[in-house]
């Protein structure tokens, strides 16, 4: 489980940062072979890096997908909660649970949906415009990433049938400030 | 979920209410047919609390499954192409560059550059707020963490040189909000993306509104300050101005390379972000030093997973606007209108009110997500600019940010002044009025966010 955890916060962190950079070299890549500098110039216009957006594009849908999963484990997805917020404990442990279920319905369904996907297109020939990569390689996030949100979803239900918690994500959270006070809890 | 303790106080609900609302939702959609039937069904999945992306997958799904011919694996299909575009991409760069930045050295560098230049004036370190709220949230890009990064460090000054506390949480919870009508701003991509507008133009389209309102929140601020004649600070001289002015600099450069490059031509918007994202990490850890090299790996991770859940929400409503428009409701919705006889003045009046009630339960970006596809349209049929529309919206979102029940600015506020939510609703109140007046003038004057970008020739 640890190693999960880690592979999952290591693949999203990477896929960040690789997206980021290639980008970042990417511009600076267009403007410098723009400029008259010898044995420069030529060796950078020889570099082809049209391919760049679209692999950014690939890396951050990966990155979304992951994320998501990630995302359910530290309770970074937002809902309406002002009802069932108000109810009564035993009424609203029967709400969380419904919503928990189904969040559990959906990412399965759509990663089962996902797996025929990729199944039907993996026998055909299509490939990617720019990278000429096989498709059926870069929709492999819809089913990986949805049965892991699913696996995510049924760990986040379990503890909370045996402890009562969820996790919860603090949207106001600043570092380096140095009233720990400060940290978005309500009074 | 913070609601849950501030909300403790109060007497719990009875399961009354939520059984009745779910039988008076099946009852409507039974009667109402396909359409209505849609939308009580994502209402009622909604209403259980559970993640907006989830709720609006699932609605889509049900529908499809039972109502339509459409082979569900383009449901999968849809979920990877939706977000598969060079332009959403913008939001994960923004939201990285602006974790960089979101830091208490930041926040404190730009409090005391606004403390410098208006911290003499009535109203003194109020004043100095909202100015530090507008810069910090431009560059931070998080309304939340405005509050909290400007509010944790600015109340406790305020409250030792004798403001009272609630003239100081007025000021931060409202100020907070800024962020997304000053760019770059986050909801902007998303309504860019929603209706296929330019994010260039939306960028400057916010520029005037966003200082018009910082003014007007500085001076309601200055007006009570007067009237109940609150502490003032000492002038500043040149010399600490320009040397706070150089501190905060380099944060706030970060504006001037994504308006100035898009403006110039120099990057795309999604570009602009990736740049920004490279620069902020380069300021925040090799020039402010605010930040070191083991903070990167958890910075990196935490605007992945936010970005993730906002491009989740963005996947799921794309397959929401693709039933809608395969069921041609904006269309019917637009039609209906125009036989009504309503021109833009009742319908953006509708907007509003429609926005403002759905601002009180959900929060901006799947706002602008779930209702930009549907009044886009009919917006459009009517004559009204994409881009004043999309300001509009975006105003409507501040001002939801600060009211209760949801507003996600009071609760922040409320944990960092220690005020319950009744209380601070009372303290917010002044500063409320003049937004909601700013969002009348906004919306019937097209003016004041169409001058810039028409002025540039970027529209």
């Amino acid at each position: 489980m640890k190693y999960l955890n880690f592979l999952e916060e290591a693949l999203i962190a990477f896929l960040m940062t690789g997206a980021t950079l290639i980008i970042f070299v990417a511009v600076i890549h267009r403007y410098l072979s723009g400029y008259n500098i010898p044995g420069l110039q030529s060796w950078l216009l020889s570099l082809d890096l049209s391919w760049a957006q679209e692999l950014c594009v690939i890396m951050f849908v990966w990155m979304a997908k992951f994320g998501a999963a990630y995302g359910v484990r530290t309770g970074i997805h937002v809902g309406v909660d002002v009802m069932v917020t108000r109810l009564e404990e035993k009424h609203r442990k029967i709400f969380i649970l419904i919503a928990l279920f189904a969040g559990m319905l959906f990412t399965g369904l759509v990663g089962t949906l996902g797996l025929e996907l990729v199944s039907g297109m993996f026998h055909t020939e299509q490939v990617t415009s720019d990278m000429e990569i096989p498709v059926w390689i870069t929709y492999l996030a819809i089913p990986l990433a949805s049965y892991l949100m699913c696996f995510r979803f049924a760990q986040v239900a379990w503890t909370f049938i045996r402890t009562g918690e969820v996790p919860h994500h603090d949207h106001g959270h600043v570092d380096g400030l140095e009233d720990d006070d400060a940290k978005g809890q309500p009074a | 979920m913070s609601a849950v303790i501030a909300d403790a106080a109060r007497k719990p609900l009875s399961i009354k209410w939520p059984l009745g609302i779910l039988a008076a939702l099946l009852v409507i959609s039974l009667v109402g047919g396909k359409t209505a039937m849609i939308f009580c069904l994502l209402l009622a999945l909604m209403l259980t609390g559970m993640p907006v992306s989830i709720a609006l997958g699932l609605a889509v799904l049900t529908f499809l499954f039972t109502m339509t011919t459409v082979p569900p694996t383009q449901v999968a299909q849809k979920l990877f192409k939706g977000i598969e575009s060079f332009e959403i991409m913008a939001i994960p760069f923004f939201i990285l560059a602006g974790n960089f930045l979101t830091h208490g050295g930041v926040a404190k560098r730009m409090i005391d550059f606004a403390t410098s230049m208006v911290g003499h004036m009535h109203g003194g370190l109020g004043l100095a707020g909202v100015l530090a709220c507008a810069l910090f949230a431009a560059v931070s890009g998080s309304s939340p963490a405005t509050v909290v990064a400007i509010g944790s460090i600015l109340l406790p000054a305020m409250l030792k040189q004798g403001f009272p506390k609630q003239f100081g949480a007025g000021i931060i919870t409202t100020s907070g909000a800024l962020g997304i009508l000053i760019p770059p701003s986050i909801v902007m991509v998303m309504y860019s993306v929603a209706t296929n507008t330019s994010v260039g133009a939306l960028f400057m389209a916010g520029v005037v509104p966003g200082l018009m309102l910082a003014f007007l929140l500085g001076v309601v601020a200055w007006y009570r300050a007067r009237k109940f004649n609150y502490p003032r600070m000492d002038k500043a001289s040149w010399g600490a101005r320009i040397t706070a002015f150089r501190r905060a600099f380099w944060g706030l450069f970060l504006i001037v390379i994504v308006m100035g490059g898009i403006y110039a031509g120099l990057f795309t918007p999604t570009e602009a972000a990736a740049m920004s994202a490279v620069y902020s990490f380069i300021i925040a850890v090799f020039v402010y030093k605010d930040i070191g090299w083991k903070d990167v790996p958890r910075i990196l991770v935490n605007s992945a997973s936010m970005s993730a859940m906002l491009l989740y929400i963005i996947a799921n409503a794309v397959l929401f606007s693709f039933l809608m428009t395969y069921e041609n409701i904006p269309q019917a919705m637009g039609m209906w209108l125009l036989q009504m006889g309503f021109g833009p003045i009742v319908f953006l009046l509708a907007v509003n009110v429609i926005l403002l009630l759905a601002g009180n339960v959900m929060e901006p970006s799947s706002i602008v997500l779930i209702f930009a596809p549907i009044l886009f349209p009919v917006a459009v049929q009517l004559g009204i600019n994409p881009v004043h529309f999309g300001i509009l919206i975006v105003v409507n979102m501040e001002v939801g940010m600060c009211h209760p029940p949801v507003g996600l600015n009071l609760y922040v506020a409320s944990g960092i002044t220690k005020m319950g939510i009744t209380e601070l609703t009372v303290a917010v109140w002044p500063w409320l009025l003049a937004m909601l007046g700013f969002l009348g003038l906004v919306t019937y004057v097209p003016a004041i966010s169409l001058w810039l970008p028409k002025y540039l020739g970027m529209m």
